[in-house]
């Protein structure tokens, strides 16, 4: 399914390509980084701020192809709640091809628990965990 | 990324010493990240604050900065660019290992945007 059918965010600052798959609590997204995105810094490479909206933004998909399910016509608003324990270890730079698991906890009134971990190959580049409001 | 003067202005500075300053600011109404978040339907990214608090951080210390971590950032109420106040963005800044630790939050007189703990290391 297009990506743009599940999340509502768009050019600049839309950072998820695809949502590869959705097994019970856990799905994988990818972005092949470009520089298309309000992210990119002079070197080359996402800023930190970046790897979190790319996290939120996968989340945001898994939320969008439940909502899909359901029968939404529309891609449900997500808002950050919460980033708790984010971790940067390397920033991509454009052209690197990122492989993001999300782990979805319960989601209580509206509030979902998510962990994200961000790839690329064998490398773990940043991960976290936030709590994601979605607007039915 | 660089934000400043794109999605805020900074119209003053009160620096109570080197390592603690509340940044007033004021959001930019046309920034282009609107157009995409949400189309129709503008709501400042939260990302965006936390790249805000970062630029504060960078004038404050006269250090290029990296978010190496963020222990926690809370985003307790929705910030769209309709508001037109000044906004505070109130710094706190401690020395550690090769970066400082960063306290922070966003705040205007009726409401309480973000609260920010995290590192960040010297680029």
């Amino acid at each position: 399914m297009e990506i743009e059918r599940l999340i509502p965010q768009r050019y600049p600052i839309k950072v998820v390509d695809e949502l590869l798959e959705v097994n019970g609590n856990e799905a994988h997204c990818q972005l092949g980084l470009r520089a298309d995105n309000c992210f990119i810094e002079p070197d080359g490479r996402m800023a930190e701020p970046g790897l979190i909206e790319h996290i939120a933004q996968c989340a945001s998909a898994v939320a969008g192809y439940r909502a899909v399910a359901a029968g939404a016509t529309q891609p449900p608003l997500g808002f950050i709640g919460e980033v708790k324990n984010f971790h940067c270890y390397r920033r991509p730079a454009v052209g690197e091809m990122l492989h993001t698991t999300i782990e979805n906890g319960p989601e209580v009134a509206g509030v979902t628990l998510i962990t994200g971990k961000v790839m690329s190959g064998d490398e773990l580049l940043a991960e976290t965990k936030m709590k994601i409001f979605i607007n039915k | 990324m660089h934000i400043e003067n794109e999605f805020f202005r900074i119209v003053d500075i009160l620096k109570t010493d080197d390592n603690n300053a509340v940044f007033k600011i004021e959001l930019i109404t046309e920034c282009k990240v609107y157009e995409g978040h949400f189309p129709g339907n503008p709501i400042c990214p939260g990302v965006f604050n936390i790249e805000t608090i970062k630029e504060c951080a960078q004038i404050l210390s006269g250090r290029s900065l990296r978010i190496s971590g963020v222990k926690q950032c809370r985003f307790t109420s929705l910030l769209t660019p309709a508001n037109r106040e000044i906004i505070s963005v109130k710094i706190n800044t401690a020395g550690m290992e090769n970066g400082l630790v960063v306290q922070a939050t966003i705040s205007d007189s009726s409401n309480s945007y973000v609260e920010f703990k995290g590192n960040m290391i010297y680029d």
